[in-house]
């Protein structure tokens, strides 16, 4: 015989504390036990954000920059620590999810004394295609042209298959005329700048392993 | 007469051994192609203990009741390296005959294939969870399996 009397089901009453908590956070991933949220570190109007795929899985390789966030009721958000339960599938290094091969592993949402506030369940994939887009997210293929002193910043997307990919990775940028283009850092992992330098041709390619992305520019005058 | 009453007694005390002791329920859904189940195990006196079966690296949220939040719970794992086990803040209230107390949950994880036991007890009785970690499927089996095979391999 059990003596238990439950006023509403632990689940939903869970899922009603969890529902503002994932409204506030957009697109967040929710925790299994419905208390925490975890996206990427974004800004606002940052359209090429991997805040905008929290729920993707995480390419093999790259780094994922959590922005955790509770909603107990009673309390704000305690000190939050993340800990992986498989390590040789995703590791966590200072404070960045890390995918190392392909697999599923609980991310462990924690106080500092260890106590579990929630979990989520991450997986990560191997990278099978790279494409290339705009900052407005619009896709780059083909031949782009660009007048001396033009720009135009790219920002690389890991695919496997039909789903994009979450995380930074670092990538490696080669043009075959540099002095027709410049490949410029802004700052973030992944994203270039192209800077059209003098007219004529040139190969840009993106590489990770066996995957690339090829983009021919033409400078004009 | 008194031997048969003695008996009767008896055998409603090991029958009532059972309810004696806290009830486990999940918390958690198991994630898409792994396994995360938590059974009961009962024979004719009632529930026994428990039966979880976990993929590794898959995790588990469990509350433990027992008339109520279980109290002063304590959970301890036979091999850590198998199934590891924490304490847990779930911060909802359950209604009891005292009122209402805070949830007592517990997480688990699977680490690694192979089996241990996990002993849950608190103020006012134990229960055992036997736990069976299970490897996650190679992606390649499960793509190269035949159709009537899939469903299960994929399941773990």
């Amino acid at each position: 015989m059990r003596f238990v009397i439950t006023a509403a089901p632990l689940g939903v009453t869970a899922a009603l504390l969890a529902g503002s908590a994932a409204g506030s956070a957009g697109c967040a991933m929710g925790g299994a036990m419905h208390q925490a949220t975890l996206v990427g570190q974004c800004a606002e109007n940052d359209a090429a954000c991997s805040r905008k795929h929290p729920l993707a899985p995480l390419a093999i390789g790259a780094h994922f920059h959590p922005d955790v966030s509770a909603e107990i009721a009673g309390t704000s958000t305690p000190n939050l620590r993340l800990e992986s339960v498989a390590p040789d599938i995703l590791s966590v290094e200072a404070g960045d999810l890390v995918g190392r091969q392909s697999g599923a592993s609980a991310v462990l949402i924690s106080t500092d004394d260890g106590s579990v506030v929630d979990f989520i369940h991450v997986w990560v994939a191997p990278v099978t295609q790279i494409t290339l887009s705009r900052r407005d997210g619009e896709r780059v293929s083909g031949t782009v042209g660009l007048a001396v002193g033009e720009d135009i910043t790219l920002e690389p997307a890991l695919w496997n298959g039909p789903q994009r990919l979450a995380g930074d990775q670092d990538l490696q940028w080669t043009v075959s005329d540099d002095h027709a283009v410049s490949v410029l850092r802004d700052g973030s992992a992944g994203r270039r700048r192209l800077r059209a330098r003098a007219p004529g041709k040139a190969t840009v390619t993106v590489g990770l392993g066996d995957s690339k992305a090829t983009l021919e520019v033409e400078v004009v005058p | 007469m008194r031997l048969a009453l003695l008996a009767i007694a008896g055998v409603a005390g090991l029958g009532g051994l059972g309810a004696c002791n806290p009830y486990l329920t999940v918390q958690s859904p198991a994630p898409p192609g792994r396994t995360a189940r938590l059974d009961q195990v009962k024979n004719f006196w009632g529930l026994q203990r428990y039966r979880l079966e976990l993929s590794r690296g898959v995790a588990i949220a469990i509350t433990c009741e027992h008339g109520g939040p279980c109290e002063h719970m304590q959970v301890v794992s036979d091999d850590p390296a198998i199934a590891e086990v924490r304490s847990a803040s779930l911060g909802v209230l359950q209604t009891s005959f005292d009122g209402e107390q805070t949830a007592a949950a517990l997480v688990i994880v699977g680490k690694a294939p192979g089996q241990t036991r996990i002993h849950v007890r608190e103020k006012n009785g134990s229960r055992d969870v036997v736990v069976t970690v299970i490897a996650p499927p190679a992606a390649s089996a499960v793509v190269a399996a035949p159709a009537a095979a899939t469903p299960l391999t994929a399941a773990r």
